[in-house]
């Protein structure tokens, strides 16, 4: 897998874990290592190039989720179909791929 | 959520009364093949680093011998219930720093437009704070039997 893509797929699983950290401490969880999280999030995001960092982070304020899953080649992030042509690179996990429809970026699940 | 509605995001195939794990990290390994052999999951390692991730921010395990693995993975397209059981404790690093024999994984997508996965952590906390509820989970061996207690039937 494309390590790039594997950083910012991490990055953005911490990114939502960070944002619902309060929902979840209120069902009873023990929330102590907001501090340690946000590190390993800084390690992360250091592994990303600057220019895709800085579009994930403007993607994440514009849209919520910067990498949404695609699944029958439907994007699920704005539910419009993916070229086929792009389906077959985009399950080898080596390339970036961006709707072209929202403008997010996009991880094949099947 | 109902516990109705919870009911439905277990699956038979996620049900593992008998854990063959003896640690922390091969009780995440062992429910998460589950969802790997079930096809729920294709990429182990990105959601196992999510799993790993979400101990750092606090152990899942709230005592009484119960842990709940939760996270949000850009790698999952729903929200889905995994359980596993032992005989034999787990040291978990929980609350009351007591082993743990009781687990539910949940995996759950970065969207979640109809808002399950926090509701569902909601109602499955709220049962396992019964001392009934666990007390009769401890001794199931098959999955009606879980579904049933879930669910309040029994």
């Amino acid at each position: 897998m494309n390590k790039e893509l594997e950083a910012l797929i991490t990055l953005q699983d911490i990114d939502l874990m960070i944002e619902e950290s309060n929902e979840v401490e209120k069902l009873g969880f023990s929330i102590t290592g907001c501090s340690e999280l946000e590190k390993a999030r800084e390690e992360i995001a250091s592994r990303i190039k600057k220019p895709l960092l800085f579009r994930y982070e403007r993607l994440r304020a514009k849209l919520k989720r910067a990498i949404v899953p695609v699944k029958n080649d439907i994007c699920l992030g704005c539910f419009l179909r993916q070229p086929t042509s792009i389906g077959a690179k985009g399950r080898e996990e080596s390339e970036l791929f961006t709707c072209e429809n929202c403008g997010r970026m996009l991880y094949w699940l099947d | 959520m109902k516990n109705t509605e919870l009911v439905h995001l277990f699956n038979e195939n996620l049900f593992l009364p008998d854990l063959k794990a003896t640690s922390k990290e091969e009780v995440l390994e062992e429910l998460l093949d589950l969802f790997i052999k079930e096809k729920i999951i294709r990429n182990k390692q990105i959601v196992m680093e999510m799993l790993h991730q979400r101990e750092t921010l606090g152990s899942t395990g709230i005592g009484k011998g119960v842990a709940i693995p939760h996270g949000r993975t850009t790698a999952a397209i729903e929200v889905v219930i995994a359980f596993g059981k032992t005989s034999n404790g787990i040291a978990f690093g929980s609350i009351d720093n007591k082993p743990v024999n009781l687990f539910f994984m949940i995996i759950a997508p970065p969207n979640d437009d109809e808002n399950k996965y926090l509701p569902a952590l909601g109602s499955l906390v709220t049962i396992l704070k019964n001392d009934k509820n666990r007390k009769k989970l401890q001794n199931i061996t098959t999955y009606s039997e879980l579904i049933s207690i879930l669910s309040g039937e029994e």
